[in-house]
């Protein structure tokens, strides 16, 4: 369930449900994914990434199972030409180098995020 | 062309641009007294970065750089009410530290208006490090 409000743009971010990050590290990995999609967008999807700026850059935590799903959102969203970006942590600290750690979708319009976000479980 | 190389053609340095050697990192300073959840924090964190990486693109593209090109370092640090973060913002702008503070509509969770994440950087290591060295990790 994504959280209604007046914003016409919005980016997701969405974690692996099955690894178990500290609160610090979790937000870490959300915020790189937030900076990669606002970066990548401002070149790639100019016109959303601007309404997505001027409505508030609203932006929602979803958790998946696991990388699969992640892997499959990607693609998912490529195929509808929106922006994404996977995070790999360089694993300085409590996980793996390389790892996968969550992805960023967006910004793109609300209707197309849920659309492709249906299903995920928002992060408390 | 791959995600790897499109982000590297982002963030690839410029010859023609220099800027101090050495590593960046941006800290992000959590409010703990807002007690809120990992979703919640995970959003406000990704908004201070944001905020800061296109201010940083903005007034010094260098640094920007720097940072994107050496791993985009992030630490997330706890501090205990809004009036310590705004004192440790004072000391990252009096030493000519980017800062960004975000205030939150609340609409979920907090109360609105409140200050729940500040970012200080990306700047070098050891200068954020002279001001937050006391912080805990979060």
């Amino acid at each position: 369930m994504l959280l209604s409000n007046d914003a016409s743009h919005s980016l997701a971010i969405i974690c692996r449900k099955d690894l178990s990050l500290s609160k610090g590290k979790f937000a870490s990995q959300c915020a790189h994914a937030a900076v990669q999609c606002a970066l990548h967008s401002q070149k790639s999807a100019k016109s959303d990434y601007e309404k997505w700026r001027n409505t508030g850059s609203r932006k929602v935590v979803l958790y998946a199972e696991d990388v699969d799903q992640l892997q499959e959102l990607q693609q998912l969203a490529e195929q509808k030409n929106i922006v994404s970006a996977l995070v790999k942590d360089a694993g300085r600290t409590e996980i793996p180098p390389g790892m996968i750690t969550v992805l960023g979708l967006g910004p793109a319009m609300k209707t197309q995020i849920d659309d492709l976000c249906s299903g995920l479980e928002l992060v408390r | 062309m791959g995600i790897r190389s499109f982000i590297h053609r982002l963030t690839a340095p410029s010859p023609l641009r220099s800027a101090p050697a050495g590593e960046y990192k941006l800290a992000l300073l959590v409010n703990h007294e807002l007690k809120m959840g990992k979703g919640k924090i995970g959003a406000q964190t990704g908004h201070a970065s944001v905020k800061s990486v296109l201010n940083l693109g903005k007034d010094d593209p260098s640094r920007l750089d720097a940072w994107l090109t050496s791993g985009q370092a992030k630490i997330c640090l706890k501090v205990d009410d809004e009036a310590t973060i705004l004192s440790l913002i004072k000391s990252a702008k009096s030493m000519g530290i980017p800062t960004v503070i975000v205030r939150d509509a609340g609409r979920t969770q907090i109360p609105s208006n409140s200050l729940t994440v500040a970012a200080i950087g990306p700047a070098l290591v050891d200068d954020i490090d002279k001001i937050t060295e006391h912080l805990k990790l979060l």
